[in-house]
């Protein structure tokens, strides 16, 4: 602060000097000028001999004038003058005087010719000077600048003057020659210096500005704060919402990632994470460990119940979950479904919302940021995550509430998409029996629309169905298969064929469940041998059943007109209530369970059809003493690798375990095909017999 | 149907990274001038006396915890850190313009010293930085 301060002291003192040098050069000149008009005031700015002569006249007062000048000016060197910086100026400013006592104790020069005196002159006196009366001058102040002033005006005639003098040959008293030759150096000397004197200057400034730039920066911070109208004004827009939003998540994320890329392994072994052997009983392979949980937030509200879960199958890292409305806080938007990530911890990647209780989820297969979700309300929303202002969670399409053939009026349990990547469309079904098939780019109408009538009302008394879950093969976009709330699953089909009317196929039934069927999922088959065929399904009588589905062509059955009742090749008995149900999508003998007990099970049936081969239970379970809402109500495997699965129930909870090599991943050999070929075999003959 | 409203969701994510297990300090600039938006865990010109004796309205605190732990550890100054952090982002630009061409610019920087981890999110309008401890490695 004190340096800068002194600097501006520095450039004020030398402004002021400047100003007191043209002062002074004004001052002189209207002296000169004067004393010069009332001889020859004509002649002015005409050197000529004539003008000399009258100069020569003249000579003893400019004599005068020029010697009280010079004395003045050293005289008048204020003490107090700022000193200039550096000792170079000094040294130049010395130099000028330097021609004076170099002329009065040297010999006349050799006269010269009028062309080359004026250059000739300057050149020598100058370099000698500046070199000989280095030092001892070096003491001498600026002052002498002032006299020099006094003389630039005149400077334009000097130079001649002083040729046509010595041209001439006439003698001068020595001052008068000192003056003269002075004269000249100094105009010359004193543009040299005036030059000088500005760079010097303008350099001081500037390296005042530069050092002025970075404390400015720092003192700017201050001066650039925002004032508090101004902060609150940043601070609401939606601008900082949306950086805050996405900043953090990016931050977090970078928290949030396990692996230290810094890691040194030679520095210091680490601990071996020998613990997950002690705690998964049985083979290494067959382990199920839990990698990540993710509980609502209290601001989302608390007491949801989570209905349904589904992986990206695009981004394997994340997970659509779907909750019922908040028990807790009734401000709160019933339906909500929330994009986790499992490399973000804590926080949903997306927070969507919709106007009643989400029952169902479901990524779109095709559209990766599409992700559609069924309510209890009958409305079928989609949320499209590139959505400008996904922060209000909106979705972006809503079927209509209006009833009649325009859409569901009853709870959607169960969402399908079928189709190719450029035909795909959205199959729902709500519990009073109505499909309905949507195209992703229109949710105002529905393509179409099929009413599902149970084949022989006497058995119910009524013809109504209520599917609770449906299934499509992998094969065939027009028939699926639709678990009820009767314990019955029947083959649907969307449109009419030969010998059958769409709709529930009446020449075959799937008959075994006693109580409502929870779920139920075609194989995934996408190996050697073709599974297709197999399905999965659980109710709540306690059992897992895995059916071998009929041909939807079958026609062997219809002449009779019996009804072909189809019965499991495998009955599972559990002890809770069984909710969900799904096959790996990438091992052919693997499937996962989960439980009204809060446990997963996952069953190998090419190992055994009776026992599962894991088992595993969300951590949080463990701490809770009262043993309430362990109840687990979906399950979603990881749709690429096939390694992660994710379960959540009526806590809210969803858990995402990993399981072990023999388990999941991408199954390389074909026996396991095979294998499961030969088990089907093997059970439908036990069937028959 | 009433939801938290836009500032307070706001107020709870700087919240939710301030009290992170690991986290110094948070800081939020403006990208144009480098003037403080929101700070946590950082010493702020209110808190301090300010050597030229006339206090600042600036860098308010992310509300909730964040004040135990900023008194705690915040020993740095927000606009000394800021000033700092801006000076480094704005250099980092510079490389990249020179490097990949003005077209580009800086998305994240991670910066591991051996002390702590600075993290910054460079957006069009804000930065958000993030201070905190290195895990133990």
């Amino acid at each position: 602060m004190s340096s800068r301060q002194s600097r501006q002291d520095e450039i004020l003192a030398k402004r002021a000097k400047l100003a007191e040098l043209k002062r002074q050069r004004e001052i002189r000149q209207k002296e000169f000028t004067t004393s010069r008009q009332s001889l020859d005031p004509g002649e002015l700015n005409q050197p000529s001999p004539l003008r000399n002569r009258s100069v020569n006249r003249d000579g003893e007062d400019l004599d005068a004038l020029v010697s009280s000048l010079v004395d003045r000016s050293s005289s008048t060197a204020p003490p107090g003058t700022p000193g200039t910086p550096s000792g170079g100026k000094s040294r130049r400013v010395s130099g000028i005087n330097q021609p004076l006592q170099d002329e009065g104790a040297s010999t006349p020069r050799p006269v010269r010719s009028y062309q080359d005196a004026s250059t000739d002159t300057q050149t020598l006196s100058f370099a000698q000077s500046q070199t000989v009366y280095e030092i001892p001058v070096e003491t001498k102040q600026e002052v002498i600048t002032y006299s020099k002033g006094v003389q630039t005006n005149e400077g334009w005639s000097s130079p001649r003057d002083l040729s046509e003098e010595e041209a001439d040959g006439v003698t001068r008293s020595r001052s008068r020659r000192r003056r003269k030759l002075s004269a000249r150096a100094r105009e010359l000397e004193e543009d040299q210096i005036r030059q000088r004197l500005r760079q010097e200057i303008e350099d001081e400034l500037k390296s005042l500005q530069l050092q002025d730039t970075v404390p400015t920066d720092v003192s700017r911070f201050p001066a650039r704060t925002l004032a508090p109208e101004e902060l609150n004004a940043v601070t609401s827009s939606s601008d900082f919402f949306d950086f805050v939003e996405r900043s953090s998540k990016v931050i977090e994320r970078a928290l949030d990632e396990d692996y230290d890329v810094l890691a040194d392994y030679a520095l210091q072994s680490r601990a071996v994470d020998g613990e997950d052997d002690d705690e998964y009983v049985g083979r290494k392979g067959r382990r199920i460990k839990e990698v990540a949980q993710f509980e609502l937030s209290e601001p989302m509200g608390g007491r949801r119940m989570l209905s349904d879960v589904d992986f990206s199958p695009k981004f394997p890292e994340l997970l659509a979950a779907t909750y019922t409305k908040s028990a807790q806080s009734p401000h709160t938007p019933p339906g909500l479904l929330n994009v986790w990530n499992l490399h973000l911890k804590g926080r949903p990647e997306y927070s969507l919302h919709a106007t009643s209780d989400l029952l169902s989820c479901l990524f779109h297969p095709h559209h990766p940021s599409l992700i559609l979700g069924g309510t209890y309300s009958g409305q079928l929303c989609l949320w499209d995550t590139r959505a400008r202002h996904q922060r209000t969670g909106e979705p972006v399409q809503k079927t209509p509430l209006t009833g009649g053939r325009t859409g569901h009026a009853h709870p959607i349990y169960s969402l399908a998409v079928v189709g190719t990547q450029n035909a795909s469309s959205i199959i729902s079904v709500s519990t009073d029996g109505i499909v309905c098939a949507w195209s992703t780019d229109m949710l105002t109408q529905p393509q179409e629309y099929l009413e599902l009538h149970s084949p022989n009302p006497s058995a119910y008394k009524t013809d109504d169905v209520a599917p609770t879950c449906i299934s499509f093969p992998a094969s065939d976009p027009t028939y699926f298969l639709a678990g009820t709330e009767q314990g019955t699953i029947h083959p649907v089909h969307r449109y009419d064929r030969a010998g059958a009317k769409a709709g529930i196929d009446a020449r075959c039934i799937y008959r075994g469940h006693e109580a409502p069927v929870t779920s139920i999922h075609f194989h995934p088959s996408r190996g050697k041998i073709d599974l297709g065929d197999l399905v999965l399904s659980t109710g709540m009588d306690w059992s897992v059943k895995v059916w071998r589905a009929r041909p939807p062509s079958a026609t062997s059955s219809t002449i009779s007109g019996q009804t072909d009742v189809v019965k499991p090749i495998l009955d599972i008995s559990h002890d809770d209530l069984v909710y969900d149900a799904k096959w790996s999508p990438t091992r052919p003998s693997i499937f996962g369970m989960v439980d009204g007990g809060g446990n997963l099970e996952v069953f190998d049936v090419n190992a055994s059809s009776e026992v599962a081969v894991g088992r595993a239970r969300p951590s949080h379970h463990e701490r809770d003493v009262y043993a309430r809402n362990l109840s687990l109500n979906k399950l979603a495997w990881e749709k690429g690798q096939g390694k992660h699965v994710a379960v959540g129930g009526l806590d809210g909870v969803a858990t995402v375990f990993e399981v072990g090599t023999e388990l999941g991943g991408v199954e390389s050999k074909g026996d396991a095909w095979v294998g499961v070929k030969k088990w089907v075999g093997r059970q439908s003959r036990g069937i028959m017999d | 149907m009433q939801q938290p409203s836009p500032s307070e969701e706001t107020q709870n994510l700087l919240a939710r990274l301030s009290q992170r297990p690991g986290v110094q300090s948070t800081l939020i600039l403006s990208r144009d001038s480098g003037a403080i938006v929101k700070s946590s865990g950082l010493v702020t010109p209110e808190e301090t006396v300010a050597e030229n004796g006339e206090p600042i309205a600036n860098g308010e605190h992310v509300s909730g915890g964040a004040e135990g732990q900023g008194s705690r550890k915040g020993t740095r100054n927000a606009e000394e850190v800021a000033r700092l952090v801006f000076g480094f982002v704005k250099s980092a630009g510079e490389m990249i313009g020179e490097l990949n061409g003005v077209q580009d610019e800086a998305k994240l920087l991670r910066l591991r010293t051996k002390r702590n981890e600075i993290v910054v999110v460079p957006d069009a309008k804000f930065l958000l930085v993030v201070i905190h401890d290195t895990p133990p490695a």
